[in-house]
């Protein structure tokens, strides 16, 4: 009895009754499927923010102070700290001290809430802010704190009824003592972290409840919030990705001899490559357990398929006292029912797995997530989908190989 | 050829052990043709089923071809089914998805023998009975008669030592019992050995020797006087 003559006998008689068959690979079908389209849109999506941190720039490094640390307020970044990093770390090429705060931005008949950033000139360059209509903050603007603002595309569509509003002018900062300022330039909504439009065009989300996102110069910003206007942040691009982390190092040294501050934690250097590393940990995490819970339906799957065997087997059990009748051995009929279940899971596997990539795609293309299917996932399916067949079908074919072929014969 | 002595078969219900064979003994020479009578309960089918190697015995021993077959594994009794015994039951037992050509071929697959061999010796063994023109038919669209002659068939294909039928023409028509019957007289004419299980007098009157149990001994054991030829 070879593999072909077995597997020709489970094709027919899995073909026997068709119903049957589609019904008990549903269950694999369902479980599989489930499974590749979550892991394969997880990947997928961790693909997305690897390259969405890539274009924020995986060579920047973020300098931080450690709030509860704080003994006094000279141990916050100065502008001079900024200043002084960029001429002395040949690695560095931009820093950027930043300070955001919770504001309004209101004109004759609207107000907003508002995100407010105060930065220097360097900024643009750091996050990679693109402009879509006059220009971001320049040197000049940011050493005079003069009252200048860079408003993001969609406020400016809300509060001046178009997305071209350079040169108009509004209130913000906080509410009690906002000052008006110029639109010197308006910024394309960045597509992850501002909750834009993923295609980069203008986010149609509810635009009048979602804050305003400001940039104004950092000068400016101290003089709308003159009591509460600490440093606590600054960010630092390095020449190349590879020198990052040596970039920080120094910098975070240079802060720290500047405040004469060398023996407790203070200051922090993190760079996005880990936060990176962090996000994707999390992400795989996540995936990971979604994908557990999707495989218990396979679980179910498999039970469907030990199920139908064991009907299968008491259906057929004068056809195994006739097989072994004439001749067939204990492992011919272990073997033959064992082949019906493992085809049964793998055909089901395989028409789950071109399910599940298919939906992966379809689902991805409404999210925009390109979903990653790899070889060892599609390896990973066959395999544990035989896996599946065999577990399952192992009992049932036992039942029907240990038959005696006499009770068989004489069963009706 | 076939040789059993003292066979004791039991079976155990709750307290009671049933005798289904006290003792039994008998020798079946090579070319014989047997019916074995007796009324329900009496032991005879036990008695086929052992020594058509389907079931084991409490006592005794059976030498098949001189070789003693008591005490074998399941698989090596499967092997003797296969090589040495041809069976022809009462229900006719063909499978009923495949064709009467693959019912056919069946026991060879199990013997191993080579596709395009199981195939001329298939077709070769339906010939024998009369079938060649049905070979491609799934059991389900043949008659009564004609499906006992695929199952004679499916018997013979592997030149087994003996034919075992239990009952062969029990639900066969006259005219389709008379066929099969003398299927079986040519088959023993030609060589091979018979074993059937009857319970009608006229059938068992074919055969050239009868063999009657009661409560499971024999209790008569003749050579058939004026046997009925088909």
């Amino acid at each position: 009895m070879n593999f072909l003559e077995n597997f020709k006998m489970a094709v027919s008689s899995i073909l026997s009754n068709k119903m049957r068959t589609f019904l008990t690979m549903l269950g694999i079908i369902i479980g599989i499927s489930s499974v590749i389209t979550i892991i394969s849109l997880g990947n997928g999506g961790q693909n997305y923010i690897t390259d969405e941190f890539a274009k924020m720039g995986a060579n920047t490094v973020t300098l931080s102070v450690d709030p509860t640390k704080i003994e006094q307020s000279s141990d916050y970044f100065t502008l001079k700290d900024a200043k002084e990093i960029k001429s002395r770390v040949e690695t560095v090429k931009y820093v950027s001290p930043t300070i955001s705060k919770k504001g309004t931005a209101r004109t004759d008949t609207k107000t907003k809430t508002a995100n407010i950033s105060g930065v220097n000139s360097d900024y643009a360059l750091i996050t990679n802010v693109e402009i879509v209509y006059g220009r971001f903050l320049n040197e000049r603007e940011v050493e005079e704190g003069k009252a200048v603002v860079v408003i993001d595309q969609t406020s400016a569509k809300s509060l001046f009824g178009t997305d071209d509003a350079v040169g108009k002018s509004f209130k913000l900062g906080p509410v009690a003592s906002s000052k008006s300022a110029i639109v010197v330039g308006v910024s394309k909504a960045s597509s992850m972290f501002s909750g834009g439009g993923e295609r980069g065009g203008p986010p149609d989300r509810d635009a009048d409840n979602t804050p305003a996102l400001l940039t104004i110069p950092i000068t400016f910003l101290q003089t709308l919030y003159p009591s509460d206007s600490n440093i606590s942040t600054l960010s630092v691009t390095s020449i190349t990705q590879e020198t990052a982390v040596q970039a920080g190092n120094e910098a975070l040294n240079i802060v720290q001899g500047r405040h004469n501050n060398k023996t407790t934690d203070l200051y922090k250097a993190s760079n996005s490559a880990s936060m990176l590393e962090t996000i994707n940990t999390v992400l795989g995490t996540f995936t990971t357990f979604i994908g557990a819970v999707a495989a218990i339906s396979l679980l179910v799957g498999g039970i469907g398929v030990m199920n139908i065997m064991l009907v299968s087997v008491t259906e057929r059990t004068q056809e195994i006292g006739i097989r072994k009748a004439i001749g067939a051995t204990t492992n011919a009929i272990l073997v033959q029912f064992l082949t019906e279940s493992v085809i049964l899971s793998v055909l089901g596997g395989l028409i789950g797995m071109t399910l599940g990539i298919l939906s992966a795609q379809i689902i991805g293309s409404f999210i925009s997530i390109t979903p990653s299917v790899s070889l060892a996932v599609v390896l990973e399916t066959i395999l544990f989908s035989s896996a599946v067949g065999i577990f399952f079908g192992i009992y049932p074919a036992r039942k029907a190989a240990r038959l005696n072929p006499i009770d068989a014969l004489r069963y009706e | 050829m076939i040789e059993v002595k003292d066979v004791l078969r039991k079976y155990s219900t709750g307290d009671i052990d049933l005798i289904a064979l006290n003792s039994v003994s008998l020798k079946i020479e090579k070319g014989e043709f047997i019916a074995i009578m007796g009324p329900s309960g009496s032991g005879k089918t036990t008695f086929m089923n052992l020594i058509g190697c389907l079931d084991r015995m409490d006592g005794g021993t059976y030498l098949l071809n001189g070789q003693d077959v008591s005490n074998l594994e399941d698989n090596q009794l499967a092997h003797i089914r296969n090589k040495e015994i041809g069976f022809v039951f009462q229900a006719f037992n063909l499978l009923p998805r495949i064709s009467v050509l693959k019912n056919v071929e069946l026991p060879m697959v199990y013997g191993g023998v080579p596709p395009k061999e199981r195939r001329e010796r298939a077709l070769s063994a339906l010939d024998k009975v009369g079938l060649s023109d049905r070979v491609n038919h799934r059991p389900n669209e043949i008659s009564g008669g004609q499906k006992q002659r695929v199952a004679i068939a499916r018997a013979i294909v592997n030149n087994p030592a003996v034919i075992m039928a239990d009952e062969p023409t029990g639900n066969l028509d006259t005219k389709s019992s008379v066929d099969i019957m003398r299927i079986f007289q040519n088959l023993n004419n030609e060589g091979a050995t018979v074993v059937m299980v009857t319970h009608e007098d006229n059938i068992a009157q074919s055969a050239k020797r009868v063999v009657k149990f009661l409560d499971g001994e024999i209790i008569d054991d003749h050579v058939v006087e004026g046997r009925k030829i088909f």
